[in-house]
């Protein structure tokens, strides 16, 4: 008797964790694959709201952030934290400008990196990273959303991020949430919202 | 001339010896009888408390910008996190007045000379009950003496409203460290800068309202 209750437990538990979470078919992958990388490629624009949590296991609470991030075609980008500080970085023309409330300065920094932090930045949001060669990534699904999770494959960034999981709603092409884990396993968690694609996003929003 | 000179060289060497070797003192104050054997400094003391500051450092020029965290994790003991603005750890350290851990720091980092400056200034803004040596007494503060090693600690309370607002880590003659604190109670400051004198080192921290 205790052995069927038991049993029965661990099948209910087992059937919990596969409604939570289960892998992709390779079908489905790839299906999933082509849709994104298609609607990457008519990205122009992005503008987004996003919310920022930091989670250190030995904290009550996450530490929330919030701000705005601008993108456009082919290396402006502006990434704005307006809560609870003003602080906003700006990569344009191959410089990186930082208005630290009100305190500015400008980093130069190569073509490369630009390139880099760009593929990154968009990718993250779009969510194209796939086919990197720095990743290895798995296929997830739950009731909501397709979840991709990278894994870093060079030693270089092993040191600094564990996993990348990217949710994708299953009714968006691009990326809701970002969860970049590091190796101790504490996390930073970053939800977009109001995401507008293509929306008109003026050359002065690159300016702090 | 030349004997003027060598005159003139000889007591300036001499007024800056006597200057050096005079001891470090605060102004106007007085040594009062010592009735009191700690002083507590409470604005990290809460272990319920997640201690989290904007942090702007600024080190021989050049400028750095992130979170601060602090957590009082048993009674001797605290952990200290310093992330950039996007969240990634710079640091992640363990330590307490005799041990020290450091549990994650980022290789651009990882020089003897940043980890162990960065160390004492933690431990010391950290730490929360201190031994009294000496009470000194000025028109505007009450200043509780603490032996540190070879150095000593100064903290500075307000007598109007008994807040902690100023902490000096002294060698026996010089001001090696200015803490300052602004607050609007005796266990929380908001705004706290911690000024090096010898080496060009100053770390503001402010509050974030989480």
């Amino acid at each position: 008797m205790k052995r069927s209750v038991f049993l029965g437990l661990l099948l209910i538990m087992s059937l919990t964790i596969f409604a939570q979470e289960q892998k992709m078919s390779a079908s489905e992958i790839s299906v999933f694959k082509a849709t994104i990388e298609k609607e990457t490629k008519n990205i122009k624009s992005l503008k987004t709201d996003f919310i920022q949590y930091k989670h250190l296991d030995f904290l009550s609470k996450d530490i929330e952030t919030s701000g705005k991030m601008y993108f456009k075609q082919p290396n402006l980008l502006n990434w704005q934290y307006t809560k609870p500080y003003q602080y906003s970085i700006v990569f344009k023309n191959n410089k990186v400008y930082i208005n630290d409330q009100g305190n500015k300065s400008t980093v130069d920094a190569n073509s490369k990196m630009f390139e880099k932090i760009n593929k990154l930045i968009v990718g993250s949001v779009s969510g194209n990273m796939f086919d990197d060669k720095e990743f290895a990534i798995a296929y997830f699904k739950n009731k909501d959303a397709y979840i991709a999770k990278l894994t870093p494959k060079t030693t270089t960034i092993k040191k600094y991020i564990k996993q990348v999981d990217l949710y994708f709603p299953m009714d968006e092409a691009t990326v809701s949430q970002v969860k970049l884990i590091e190796p101790s396993g504490d996390f930073t968690r970053i939800v977009f919202k109001n995401k507008q694609i293509n929306a008109k996003v003026d050359d002065s929003v690159f300016t702090n | 001339m030349q004997k003027w000179m060598t005159r003139f060289l000889l007591i300036s060497l001499l007024s800056l010896f006597f200057f050096s070797c005079k001891s470090y003192q605060i102004e106007n104050a007085k040594k009062r009888e010592n009735g009191v054997a700690t002083f507590d400094n409470r604005y990290f003391s809460n272990p319920e408390t997640d201690y989290v500051y904007k942090a702007h450092i600024e080190v021989y020029g050049n400028q750095l910008s992130g979170i601060f965290i602090a957590k009082r994790m048993n009674d001797t003991l605290h952990r200290v996190v310093f992330t950039t603005d996007f969240g990634n750890k710079l640091l992640d350290f363990e330590l307490s007045e005799n041990d020290f851990k450091v549990n994650y720091i980022m290789e651009d980092l990882n020089r003897k000379i940043i980890v162990n400056t960065l160390r004492d200034d933690f431990r010391l803004l950290l730490k929360t009950r201190h031994t009294v040596t000496d009470v000194f007494e000025n028109e505007d503060y009450v200043i509780y003496k603490s032996a540190d090693k070879k150095r000593f600690n100064y903290f500075f309370e307000s007598k109007k409203d008994n807040r902690l607002m100023k902490l000096v880590n002294a060698s026996k003659s010089k001001e090696k460290i200015i803490f300052g604190f602004e607050s609007k109670n005796s266990i929380f400051a908001e705004h706290i800068a911690i000024q090096h004198k010898n080496i060009k080192l100053k770390i503001e921290l402010n509050q974030i309202s989480n």
